[in-house]
């Protein structure tokens, strides 16, 4: 009898969509993500928004760490450049919002490929210093180019709207996160199983046979720096016209080690990785502040012992994560799917 | 995995017992607030916290709002944006305050859209920026004391008595919370007839300031006022200064006006001078203060010693949301409308000290006292009345 999900050609082993089941379970999410909004109060809107946000973005970090091998610390700053270009256009130059977030992509991708030429030449913890000085020149660029980025003041950004449909609730902009998100991991999961995917794993896995087999080190390199903060540029736009400002306090060094967190927590080089990584970066802070907030209750008086420990908390999870899952919850899904796909007749 | 379920399963039912629990408490005036309680600003946010439910406690002992308990829910936004707005939210979904208090001028900034169309409710934060003192853009934010700009005027004004067409030096971090009242202070100088000749910009936590100190010798500056530190550089700056032959005075704006710094000063101490807004925990002559202290001796023994003054200011905050929901209570319903307009109609309201009659004006109380540190005691004496900005 045959029994498993086997797979007889290349072609089905690429597939997105590889059973009934899959496209079952991937519909049924669909569902609950459409009808999730009519449920929900405005504070989960909000993280729902946020996580969305992060998505995009870990999902850009790892089209450029996971798959490409090339090690990021300015994350944060192409967030910023796509987050003040779209600001700048819709406030400068009368752009809507919807034609200013390809904008804030391609802007994006222009710091990005400035930044990752460096990558050409160099690697590593070296690649990882280079990135780290974007990461602070964009900072300095952000709070010093007062004339157009209102320096520390901020921008006031206006909300979106179609005609008469305005976007002004977490529930109204939850449909514009949701598209961009579907639209993003969507486009991520297509370019990995194409040939610029397959030059990039190659990248990483070792960048000098990739070179020798026929790959253009400096195209792909280049292109991985450029997708990669398209997308952050993306999350940035839509990160702050959500928030209605943007300011240079938005992104600092910290916020590009969580989307590095983001990547290795869910899983290097994996889509789905990006996803949980997102998800769980995003909501277990908020988990843990339900949680102290019920210890505030029962345990009055003691609140500067339990609030800090939630930190801590988060920490020792993460580093759970790393020693006991180092291919992140990615791979704990993998094994979950495995487990269930030849129950109950596992051996 | 049915322990599993079973775990899951019961912290999901105490989660919604809870959660429906507090739901059903929810008729009450209600006040609402995210300290930084943790991070760079804990320093303020857990005085902060005990200062809302200390004064929230002390109404409720004496009638809460005619009759009706207050209730008080809070949550650590750690002084970042992102955490403080995700707890704003969650707090407002959870328990529909009448009344919040938020974490930081950031958060203020980008929370004032939604304060004006969609939340409407009456604000205050760990602030002193303008924009919670403008009425006309932001009518549902105060602030419970004198802006940044205010404190400026102030010193200014102390200054100018002192010594007419001084040189003045501001030093300030490059950070909005050292920016701030820049400008407003250039004005002031022109409008008093000091000569503002030089303008010093030095990170927070800053150390290399020998540029600084020796463009202030140069420049012959005669009184120097600090903006946006809370302590380094301000000690390094004063002590340096004196190695450097440069004789000068320094001042600082509120959250410089505090205890550690002249601990850190040591014998130094006595050349640093401030402006403050609220009495001191210390200063035990005035009622509210005796109050205060009472109170923090029976339910926190170990800040017995000392509060801070942003205790006075969070306490301050409460105690004009409490006044305000008993005005706008008595006027027939508690909105963030009629919180507005009551807060705006308090006129010589006592607070037993902790400042002096308070009249709000443009949403803030334009008012402050300077003050001078003493070396020998640790702490800051009064050198000059309260200043009111007319």
């Amino acid at each position: 009898m045959r029994c498993g999900d086997f797979k007889g050609t290349y072609i089905k082993d690429e597939e997105i969509f590889q059973s009934l089941f899959v496209k079952f379970c991937l519909g049924m999410f669909m569902l609950f993500l459409l009808v999730f909004p009519f449920a929900a109060d405005a504070y989960m809107l909000y993280i729902a928004n946020m996580i969305g946000f992060a998505v995009i973005g870990a999902v850009g970090l790892n089209l450029l760490t996971g798959f490409t091998g090339q090690i990021s610390l300015g994350h944060a700053a192409f967030v910023g450049v796509g987050a003040y270009t779209s600001a700048i256009l819709v406030t400068r130059l009368g752009f809507s919002f919807w034609l200013s977030i390809p904008f804030a992509g391609l802007v994006a991708a222009l710091a990005g490929m400035i930044i990752g030429i460096p990558s050409l030449r160099v690697k590593g913890l070296y690649l990882c210093i280079a990135t780290l000085a974007a990461q602070f020149i964009f900072e300095f660029i952000f709070i010093h180019w007062e004339s157009m980025t209102k320096g520390i003041t901020g921008i006031n950004i206006p909300h979106p709207r179609i005609g008469s449909l305005e976007f002004i609730t977490e529930k109204e902009f939850y449909w514009i996160t949701l598209f961009f998100v579907v639209l993003g991991v969507g486009y991520a999961r297509n370019l990995v199983r194409s040939r610029m995917g397959r030059a990039f794993v190659a990248i990483r896995d070792r960048d000098l046979s990739a070179e020798i087999i026929g790959i253009n080190l400096f195209r792909y390199k280049l292109s991985a720096f450029a997708i990669s903060s398209f997308y952050a540029g993306v999350a940035g736009a839509l990160w702050v016209t959500f928030l209605k400002v943007v300011t240079p306090d938005h992104f600092p060094f910290i916020l590009s080690i969580q989307y590095l967190a983001m990547i290795i927590v869910g899983g290097l080089g994996s889509v789905l990785g990006s996803i949980f990584g997102a998800v769980f970066i995003t909501l277990t802070p908020e988990l843990l502040n339900y949680l102290s907030e019920i210890v505030k209750m029962y345990a009055p008086g003691h609140e500067e012992i339990f609030v800090p420990m939630k930190e801590v908390i988060f920490g020792l999870l993460i580093v759970l994560f790393l020693i006991f899952e180092p291919r992140g919850l990615a791979e704990i899904w993998n094994r979950i799917k495995n487990f269930f796909r030849l129950w109950p007749f596992s051996y | 995995m049915k322990k599993t379920v079973v775990l899951v399963f019961s912290f999901v039912l105490c989660l919604g017992l809870f959660t429906f629990s507090k739901a059903m408490a929810e008729q009450n005036p209600t006040i609402c607030a995210v300290h930084p309680f943790t991070g760079p600003f804990a320093f303020a946010g857990i005085h902060g916290a005990d200062a809302m439910e200390d004064a929230i406690n002390m109404a409720n002992e004496e009638g809460g709002v005619n009759g009706k308990k207050i209730n008080y829910y809070w949550a650590d936004g750690e002084y970042k944006n992102d955490v403080g707005i995700a707890a704003f939210k969650r707090l407002y979904a959870q328990h529909k305050p009448h009344c919040m208090w938020a974490q930081s001028t950031g958060m203020t900034k980008a929370l004032a859209p939604e304060i004006n169309t969609r939340y409407k409710v009456l604000y205050s934060a760990y602030t002193f920026a303008d924009i919670a003192a403008s009425p006309d853009k932001n009518p549902y934010m105060f602030i419970p004391g004198p802006t940044y700009a205010d404190m400026f005027g102030v010193l200014l004004k102390y200054i100018a008595n002192e010594k007419p067409g001084a040189n003045i030096a501001f030093f300030y971090s490059n950070t909005e919370f050292g920016r701030e009242p820049i400008p407003a202070g250039r004005k002031m100088c022109k409008e008093m007839g000091l000569n503002l000749v030089a303008e010093e910009i030095s990170k927070v936590g800053g150390v290399d300031i020998t540029t600084q100190i020796l463009d202030m010798k140069r420049k012959k500056v005669d009184y120097c006022i600090f903006q946006g530190f809370v302590a380094t550089p301000i000690q390094t700056v004063i002590k340096q200064a004196k190695d450097y032959g440069l004789k000068c005075k320094f001042l600082g704006t509120f959250w410089s006006t505090e205890k550690h710094l002249l601990d850190q000063l040591g014998p130094m101490a006595n050349e640093y001078m401030g402006v403050t807004a609220y009495s001191y925990y210390y200063q035990d002559e005035f009622p509210m203060i005796q109050k205060i202290r009472a109170w923090t001796k029976k339910h926190h023994p170990k800040f017995a010693d000392y509060r801070t003054q942003a205790y006075m200011q969070v306490f301050m905050g409460t105690t004009l949301f409490v006044e305000a929901l008993r005005r706008a209570d008595k006027a027939g319903s508690i909105s963030g409308d009629s919180l507005a307009k009551a807060l705006q109609s308090i006129k010589n309201f006592d607070v037993g000290g902790l400042m002096p009659p308070v009249t709000m004006k443009n949403n803030s109380i334009p008012i402050g006292r300077v003050v001078r540190g003493n070396a020998k005691t640790g702490k800051f004496d009064p050198v000059s009345d309260w200043i009111s900005l007319d």
